[in-house]
């Protein structure tokens, strides 16, 4: 301004001295600003404003400038910390709708979200830098103020945990500004579900920026409530799906003890009669009996015992299959062995060879439980040659579909009656056949007996394997029951070179 | 002289059965109810016999579910000092307890129920293969028209040689020197791939599968290398 002092005139270099007086606002606070912009006008009147080098003003022309210099430079630090204030308070927002939006996504992938009591602290430590300490009701609310029955993030005092669990009980908040309890020293924040408060965060008061005045405490005292309410509707969403889980678990136990009684009181009963009467006919009538008939009893008892050893096994699959909890043992496995395994199995009773096996070439190895994979065609083919007459042909297919492995079971017997598609593979359905034999059409009566829970728990080890197992007609009569299995890609294997053979 | 069975199994009825079986086959039949009763016997058993190194028995039939524990105890107990044969009777297909016994040195084993003349199968194998722990290995297996010679590294098929790659002659002799017995799927893998191989399955199934193509009339239903559905394979017994 010195420099230009000879060159421009007075109001010329008032309007300067706005300018900086402007540009400095942008950065010094309101009260510094209006400060140093009283003092520049000050330093102004003294070196320009005619007598220089004094405070007293010759011409009231020059006075009216000195006022109205001060009065806009005075607005304009007012205009620019009402500026600077508004978009703090939008950028604060918008972190505080961040920080609730992250969280919530946290919440929303975890099926516990007491794993997530951590990033409850580390949201409220954000807002304040005071001890934060949380309270979580595990399971039931507690009649008594039990720490056991809960979860405890840091360590209150006494009285603090009778805070946090005031807290939970009334479901209110606590603290300064709150309007109830306003002498304590923390804030205490429920954690309010739809239903029920379910826990606490205490926010100590320390160094916290919750100590900041009026508006700006209440929204942090809001955003704070909103975490914790954030949480609360998480905890309770999972909570009421852990009950619905238990419920269905126990819906499923119940059928499969009813399917099991069902089993034990009608399949067990046959077989077991059969080899009662073989046995005592051997062992009272012996003597008078030929070799070829005694052999001919003895052979029944052999059948009769595979068949409820089969049947044992079916039914301690399935409790084990709809137990809760259940882990399959999987493993890399080949169609082909598992197929030749049955053959083997099947062959000593099936003497004519009816049953074939046609494999894909080049089928991929299953991921599966070839124990249950067993199992499952095993009790097929059973079926197969059960339901289907004497000489008729069984087949076991393999091929690749879709990205599912396909294992089928076809036979040329009467297949399933439409109404029993679905049925057959329902344990539970055994009863009504049983009570109302008129009702249910012969074929499908067949079709249900002997096979007792046999086709459910094929059915049961297909969706333990993310599979399905389903029942069609075969073309030109007979019965297709189709396992699919999703493919999994199997890991490399490092192929040693063909070269070097074994000569 | 008669061969000596140990047979530990609590369950009565099964207990008579087999001891009534084993006796007309012309065993000498040892019966023991529990796991302690069993080691006592085998120790007394011991006693009785002449030379003092020799194990009193022959073979052992070992029940998994005994009131008094696993028969781990006395696997353990047993292969310490003994190469007598053992062969574990299992209640249940997927036995856990079943598999680390045979990979602990049990000779085979059944799945109850099972028949009279399986188990007479399996008890004559597991004596043929007596011994096997301390003797030299098998060289030579021969049956059905196929011939191995483990120490000249050669397989011949109805007369013509079949060309294995090292790695499949390795697997297959691996099987013939446990000829009619389980190998677990563990004890393979370690054996012809190394300890840093025994999860990966899926080798197995690979080269089981190039081998039965190679030596199987119908891969899809093989006849000699046979597969033990959760636990390992069995090539058939040798012919004698």
């Amino acid at each position: 301004m010195i420099w230009l002092d000879p060159k421009v005139d007075l109001a010329n270099l008032a309007l300067v001295l706005i300018l900086g007086s402007a540009v400095a606002t942008l950065w010094l606070p309101a009260a510094i600003s209006v400060a140093a912009s009283a003092a520049s006008v000050f330093v102004f009147n003294w070196m320009f404003v005619s007598p220089r080098g004094h405070l007293n003003v010759e011409v009231h022309q020059d006075a009216l400038l000195l006022i109205s210099l001060l009065l806009v430079t005075w607005i304009i630090a007012a205009l620019m910390a009402v500026q600077r204030a508004t978009s703090d308070r939008a950028r604060e927002h918008a972190r505080q709708a961040e920080q609730l939006r992250d969280f919530g996504e946290a919440l929303r992938d975890s099926p516990d979200p007491l794993d997530h009591a951590e990033l409850l602290q580390q949201a409220l430590s954000d807002l304040a830098r005071g001890d934060i300490m949380i309270l979580i009701v595990k399971a039931e609310m507690p009649q008594a103020d039990d720490i056991e029955a809960a979860l405890l993030l840091g360590r209150p005092g006494s009285d603090q945990l009778e805070g946090l669990w005031h807290c939970v009980r009334t479901g209110k908040p606590l603290g300064p500004g709150t309007g109830r309890y306003s002498a304590l020293p923390d804030w205490y924040f429920p954690m309010r579900g739809r239903e029920a408060t379910l826990g606490a965060a205490l926010v100590g008061r320390g160094l916290t920026r919750l100590n900041s005045e009026g508006s700006v405490q209440a929204g942090l005292r809001s955003q704070a409530q909103a975490l914790c309410d954030q949480f609360g509707l998480a905890m309770e969403r999972a909570m009421t799906a852990r009950a619905a889980a238990r419920a269905r678990d126990l819906a499923q136990t119940q059928n499969v003890r009813n399917a099991m009684l069902a089993a034990i009181s009608h399949d067990y009963r046959t077989p077991l009669a059969t080899i009662m009467g073989a046995a005592s006919s051997l062992a009272e009538q012996g003597a008078r009996l030929d070799d070829e008939r005694r052999e001919r009893l003895a052979r029944t008892i052999m059948e009769e015992s595979t068949q409820l050893s089969r049947l044992t096994d079916n039914m301690l699959q399935l409790a084990r299959l709809y137990a809760p909890g259940m882990r399959l043992v999987l493993d890399w496995e080949s169609a082909e062995e598992v197929v030749g395994a049955i053959l083997r199995r099947v062959r000593r009773h099936d003497p004519q060879r009816r049953v074939r096996a046609i494999l894909e070439p080049g089928l991929p190895l299953a991921r599966c439980d070839a124990l249950l994979l067993s199992q499952m065609l095993d009790n097929l083919v059973d079926n197969a040659l059960k339901y289907s007459g004497p000489s008729l042909p069984v087949e076991i297919t393999v091929r690749r579909q879709n990205a599912n492995i396909v294992f089928a079971v076809s036979d040329r017997g009467m297949g399933v009656h439409p109404d029993w598609r679905e049925r057959i593979f329902e344990a539970f359905q055994r009863g009504v056949a049983a009570q109302a034999p008129d009702a249910v059409p012969a074929d499908a009566r067949a079709a249900q007996r002997g096979a007792g829970v046999g086709l459910t728990v094929c059915r049961a080890i297909a969706r333990a394997h993310g599979g399905e197992l389903s029942y069609q007609p075969r073309e030109g009569g007979g019965s297709i029951f189709e396992f699919r299995l999703p493919e999994v890609e199997p890991p490399l294997v490092a192929r040693e070179s063909a070269r070097s053979g074994v000569p | 002289m008669s061969l000596r069975v140990l047979l530990v199994e609590d369950d009565r009825g099964l207990r008579v059965t087999l001891r009534d079986a084993l006796t007309v086959e012309g065993y000498k039949v040892y019966t023991a109810t529990s796991l302690q009763e069993g080691m006592l016997l085998l120790s007394n058993v011991k006693a009785e016999g002449g030379d003092a190194d020799e194990a009193g028995v022959d073979l052992i039939l070992l029940d998994l579910g005994l009131p008094d524990g696993s028969g781990e105890a006395i696997l353990a107990a047993v292969r310490k000092r003994h190469s007598i044969p053992v062969v574990v009777i299992s209640a249940r297909q997927g036995d856990g307890l079943k598999i680390d016994l045979l990979d602990q040195g049990a000779d085979d084993y059944l799945v109850k129920p099972f028949s009279i003349g399986e188990l007479l199968a399996r008890m004559r194998v597991a004596l043929r293969h007596r011994g096997t722990y301390l003797k030299a290995a098998v060289t030579l297996y021969e049956s059905d028209g196929l011939t191995i010679d483990l120490v000249g590294r050669q397989v011949i098929q109805d007369g013509v040689t079949v060309h294995l790659t090292p790695t499949e002659f390795q697997l297959l002799a691996r099987l013939a020197r446990s000829a009619g017995q389980v190998v677990t799927h563990r004890q393979l893998l370690n054996d012809v791939w190394g300890a840093e191989f025994v999860e990966h399955t899926h080798y197995l199934r690979l080269y089981m599968a190039q081998l039965r193509g190679k030596l199987e009339a119908d891969p899809a239903e093989p006849q000699r290398l046979l597969t033990e559905l959760g636990v390992g394979y069995r090539l058939i017994e040798a012919a004698r």
